[in-house]
Parts: structure tokens; C-alpha cells; sequence
């Protein structure tokens, strides 16, 4: 790594801009480590509903088809009961990390970011499930968090992080492949800073700083994997970072790939195809999701 | 208390409850046997297109319809009008604009890479099931552009081809209605067609690209004679055939493209569970087959 970069990356690490954990979001991922019987409908209802609006959120995501209810709820304590403590940590979780850009400061619509979020961690969840990955609920918190690193150069080099985006967006690249060109380290480096920071538990500090080169994470190879391949696809499928990657994919061939049939055998018959179109579904409904979140009820 | 908040995009997802298990199961089947599938967000016009053919063969429920397609004498008929109703109106001009532009700013250049080392700088596309003759026109068009582009200095000439008579004949002549041409922009309408009352008609120098035949895709000896293709298009064909037929045509599609070549099916159509032969490949919003490596072929038709 150059002076130069070694110098920005200093300056993530000292400046006080650095985003802070979201006051809901500590306790809420202390909760998902424990098991799910130990939890108590009060206990998340009450964490959910001391912010107001973290609560009015969560209620638009608990509505959605995407989270598995189709039945009008209109209150946290209902939200929690009808789809379950797992489904409703989900929920709280994104919806007190989706709070984290500031509005205005951003040169990366905000928007954009975080339907790639939402998507990988929707698509991950999925993708977990069909494959026989253990945690799904894991896999969904770690697509939604992988690129959280790119919060952290908004925040604190946003001049640098927009010359990046530019690279990526005039050359049809991916965004890290820019980020190396210009800034001389990738939204991973910096992603792995702010998981340390924010006390992140082992496996989402390897999905954070290793999800586009799997091979490279020292633990849970197959959760990076997981989340590496999900946000691929979100970027192949127009859930991206709001430009199109002009190249082509052969799924088969990832890093990624061989590292998860390792875990899940089944992974070695899947249907990319059907999964593929399925997306789109998730396409629509996740642009909808965001848009109600950051511009209120419509 | 938190107040509920209003639910706009309710039906967004096109449904207003949870998707009947019996309209899923249907979806599974038509993807299952004809290959084509219908994500949550067009349920509810499966569930329309269903409920017209109900009304047809007078099934008296979802479940009623099932057995229609499943086990009732009339399941290979009804198969193919419900499959009749999910491709309607795919039929016109620039019909999927992923594809196209992953086709153009993707694609091609490989294949001119992939073909440095060849003599011919001549470029080879078939329109296999071309219908009325949308499809290969919009490849004409669309590659005349890339003539003062990444195409300077190459040829390039299109086949089409349909089985049926009527459509070819369509084709050939080159005219057609608002509803063909509703997604051609002003700039394409102006520059390839001339207006002939209400109708459009295709420009001479599109066609002169472009060769319209009849032809059978099962047809095994004229099948063989078709040779040294870079792309291959066959959207919305492959839906209506027996797995058996499905593994005979790409089997010839594999020996029509040249080793670098590309296969594409229409929208949200695949391959998965027919053939070995190619592999699904991921473009910007598009997907395509590539031919799989190190496969030998063994030439059907008897040649």
C-alpha cells in the first residue's frame, strides 16, 4: 500500500467522524447471538419501540411480502407476535442500520446504497435457505452489513470515495476494483475497521473485510462466501451500486463458489437460473421498502 | 402504541394475500416442463392469464386447473395455450432491452476478441423462431449502429427463421402495427422505417441484413447444414417442446455456433435439467449460455 493510502486509511481510523453504532443496533445484535428461546417478546419489543420512528419503520418492512406477513400489523408487539422473534430482529436490525447515512452529506445516493443492502441480505437469507446453509438468520445480517465500510468512507472521505465511484461507474468496473485503482484499498479494508470498532462478532468482521475475496478470510470461509455470491448477484441483477458492471459472470467458476459446496453439497445441482428470476420480485418490492423508509409514508 | 402506517405499495407484489399454494404449484410447472418461470411479482398475472384459460376449458377452480394441465386428456393442448397466454404480446421491436444492451456492450466485444485470429471479419446471428420478424430486425438495426462503432469495418447478416408459414411471410414483408413498434424510440422509428398509413415498414438497407426461411428447428438434416454462427436467439420456442426435443435442438444449437458463441433464451426462459451441453453465464440484468468445454458432440441427422 502507498504513503498516500496508508495516510487516508489512518485518517478513517482516527477521525471522529467515523459513523457510530446506532444506539438500537448494539443490544439488538447482542440478542441475535443468544438463542432464540432464551428472548423475551417484551424485552425486543421495547428496545424496538423506545425510537419512535426506528418503529414505524419496522412496521413497512413487517408488512412486506419479503418478510413473510401479509396481514396488515400496526404495532410492534403484533409486528413481534405474528412474524416471529427471528423475522423481527431482522427488521429492527435493518432498519436502525439503514438510519446511518447522513442525509445530504452523501455523494452515493443513499437510496442506492442501502437497496443493495436490503437486497444482499433478502437474497443471502434466500440463498442460505435453498442451499442448506445453517443460519439464515446469520447469512441475512451479514448480506445486509457487508458493505458497511462504504458508510465509513462517505462519512470521512467522501471527495476520495467519489472519485472511486466515478472510476467504477465510467468503466463499467466493480466498485473495489475502482477503489484499489484510486484510493489504494477497497471498502473491505475499511469495512474491517468499523466491524472492529463496532465490537462486530467474529464471523460478520471476516464477511466485512473478505467478501470479495473469499479465500483470503481466515474463519467462516463459507458465510463470506455465502454473502460474496449474493452480492454479486445483487450487482448482476440491477441491485447494484447504481451503475451496471459490464461484464459476465460464470457463477461456477466464483472463489466463492467452490469454498461453499465444501459446507453445502447441494450447491453443486442449483438452479442459478430459476434463483436469477426470481430476483425480480425482490427487485421491485426492495426498491419500494426504501423508498417508503427514507421518504416516509406515502 | 405505535400508529400503523399506511401500506401504499400493498399490492405491489401483485397480490393482495399470500399466493394461492395452488398457483405456485402451477408456476413450478410450467417452469418444470416448459422451462419458463414466473417470479412473486407476476403471480397475479399468472393468476390472470389461468383464470381466462379456466373460463375456457370451464375448470372450476385453481386446483380443477391443475388437473387440467396435469392429468386430464386435454393437458398437452392446455399447456400450450397457457403457455400461448404467458408469451402474449412478447412480440415487438427492442423487446428486452437488457439483453440487447448486455448483447451489445458485453458480448460482442468478446466475440470480436475471440475472433481476432479469424481472416473474416464477418459476424453471424440466428433468429431461430423469429415470429412476425421483430427479433431479427431489431439485431439488424441495432448492429447497423455498432457499424460506426466496435463493428467499423465488419459485415455482419442475420437468419431467421420460423416454422410457421404465416409468420414468415409477415416477416419478409417488413410492415407493422402501434402495438409491434410501441417500444422503438423516435430516433430508430425516423432512421430504419417508413410510415405506410397507420403501420411502419421496415427499411431496405435493415432487411437486406437480414434472410427470413421456413424452418423446422427439429428438421435434423437441414438443422445440420447450419453452420459458423456467433449468436444464437431463441426466445419463447423452446417452452412448447418435450424435454426430448428440447436436448435434439440444442444439441444442433451447439454444433450451429462457433466455439466462442452465445445461446440466448427469452426472458426469465432456461435451460436447468435439459442439457449439459451449455452453461448459464450472468450478464448486467441478462442471462445467456456459453458452450460448455471439452464436450464432444456426436452430429445428429445422419451426417
Amino acid at each position: 500500500m502507498s504513503d498516500q493510502s496508508e495516510q487516508l486509511l489512518r485518517r478513517l481510523e482516527t477521525l471522529e467522524e467515523m459513523p457510530t453504532i446506532p444506539v438500537v443496533l448494539a443490544p439488538l445484535l447482542r440478542y441475535l447471538e443468544q438463542p432464540l428461546d432464551t428472548l423475551e417478546v417484551q424485552q425486543v419489543v421495547d428496545l424496538i419501540s423506545q425510537d419512535k420512528s426506528l418503529a414505524a419503520q419496522c412496521l413497512h418492512l413487517a408488512n412486506s411480502p419479503l418478510y413473510g406477513r401479509w396481514h396488515n400489523v400496526d404495532n410492534v408487539r403484533s409486528a413481534v407476535v405474528a412474524l416471529g422473534l427471528q423475522r423481527m430482529r431482522d427488521i429492527a436490525v435493518s432498519c436502525s442500520v439503514l438510519k446511518l447515512i447522513p442525509k445530504g452529506k452523501a455523494k452515493l445516493d443513499p437510496m442506492v446504497f442501502w437497496e443493495h443492502s436490503l437486497g444482499c441480505a433478502l437474497v443471502s437469507r434466500q440463498f442460505a435457505r435453498r442451499i442448506g446453509f445453517a443460519d439464515p438468520g446469520k447469512a441475512y445480517l451479514a448480506g445486509l452489513l457487508h458493505d458497511i465500510g462504504i458508510v465509513a468512507e462517505l462519512s470521512v472521505l467522501p471527495v476520495e470515495f467519489q472519485e472511486a465511484v466515478e472510476f467504477a461507474r465510467t468503466r463499467g468496473v466493480p466498485l473495489h476494483e475502482a477503489e484499489t485503482r484510486t484510493l489504494g484499498f477497497t471498502h473491505c479494508d475499511v469495512g474491517k475497521i468499523v466491524a472492529e470498532r463496532w465490537h462486530l462478532s467474529p464471523d460478520l468482521v471476516a464477511v466485512l473485510s473478505c467478501h470479495h475475496d473469499p479465500q483470503s478470510a481466515q474463519q467462516n470461509r463459507d458465510l463470506v462466501a455465502l454473502v460474496s455470491l449474493s452480492d454479486l448477484l445483487c450487482r448482476m441483477c440491477g441491485l447494484g451500486h447504481g451503475y451496471i458492471e459490464e461484464r459476465q459472470v460464470n457463477f461456477l467458476e466464483e472463489p466463492g463458489f467452490t469454498l461453499l459446496l465444501d459446507e453445502c453439497p447441494s450447491l453443486k445441482g442449483f438452479d442459478w437460473a430459476r434463483f436469477t428470476f426470481e430476483l425480480e420480485a425482490y427487485m421491485e418490492e426492495v426498491h419500494r421498502l426504501v423508498s417508503v423508509l427514507y421518504g416516509g409514508p406515502q | 402504541m405505535i400508529s400503523a402506517p399506511s401500506i401504499p405499495g400493498r399490492t405491489s407484489a401483485g397480490l393482495d394475500g399470500p399466493p394461492s399454494p395452488q398457483l405456485i404449484r402451477i408456476r413450478d410447472l410450467v417452469y418444470q416442463v416448459a422451462g419458463i418461470f414466473q417470479p412473486d411479482n407476476k403471480l397475479r398475472l399468472l393468476e390472470d392469464r389461468c383464470l381466462k384459460r379456466m373460463q375456457a376449458v370451464g375448470a372450476t377452480g385453481l386446483h380443477d386447473y391443475y388437473e387440467c394441465l396435469t392429468t386430464k386428456p386435454i393437458r398437452q393442448v392446455e399447456l400450450v395455450n397457457l403457455l400461448n397466454e404467458i408469451t402474449i404480446g412478447e412480440t415487438c421491436f427492442f423487446r428486452n432491452q437488457p439483453q440487447l444492451d448486455a448483447l451489445r456492450n458485453v458480448v460482442l466485444p468478446r466475440i470480436l476478441e475471440a475472433r481476432t485470429n479469424m481472416a473474416l471479419r464477418h459476424l453471424r446471428v440466428w433468429s431461430a423462431g423469429c415470429s412476425t420478424g421483430e427479433e431479427p430486425y431489431t439485431l439488424s438495426m441495432m448492429m447497423m449502429e455498432e457499424q460506426s462503432g466496435r463493428l467499423a469495418g465488419w459485415t455482419f447478416e442475420i437468419v431467421a427463421t420460423d416454422l410457421n408459414e404465416r409468420s414468415v411471410a409477415h416477416a419478409k414483408q417488413g410492415t407493422y402495427g402501434t402495438y409491434s413498434t410501441r417500444n422503438l424510440t423516435p430516433y430508430f422509428r425516423q432512421k430504419y422505417f417508413t410510415p405506410s398509413g397507420d403501420n411502419l415498414t421496415v427499411n431496405t438497407e435493415v432487411k437486406t441484413h437480414v434472410g427470413i426461411n421456413r424452418l423446422n428447428l427439429l428438421d435434423d438434416v437441414r438443422m445440420a447444414f447450419l453452420k459458423g454462427f456467433d449468436i444464437i436467439m431463441c426466445c419463447n420456442v423452446l417452452i412448447y417442446f418435450d424435454v426430448l426435443s428440447k436436448r435434439r435442438v440444442i444439441q444442433h444449437f451447439y454444433n450451429n455456433l462457433l466455439p466462442h458463441g452465445y445461446l440466448f433464451l427469452g426472458h426469465s426462459e432456461s435451460l436447468y435439467g435439459v442439457s449439459e451441453d451449455f452453461r448459464l453465464v450472468h450478464l448486467p440484468s441478462a442471462t445467456a449460455y456459453v458452450k460448455s468445454e471439452k464436450r464432444q458432440v456426436v452430429p445428429l441427422g445422419g451426417l
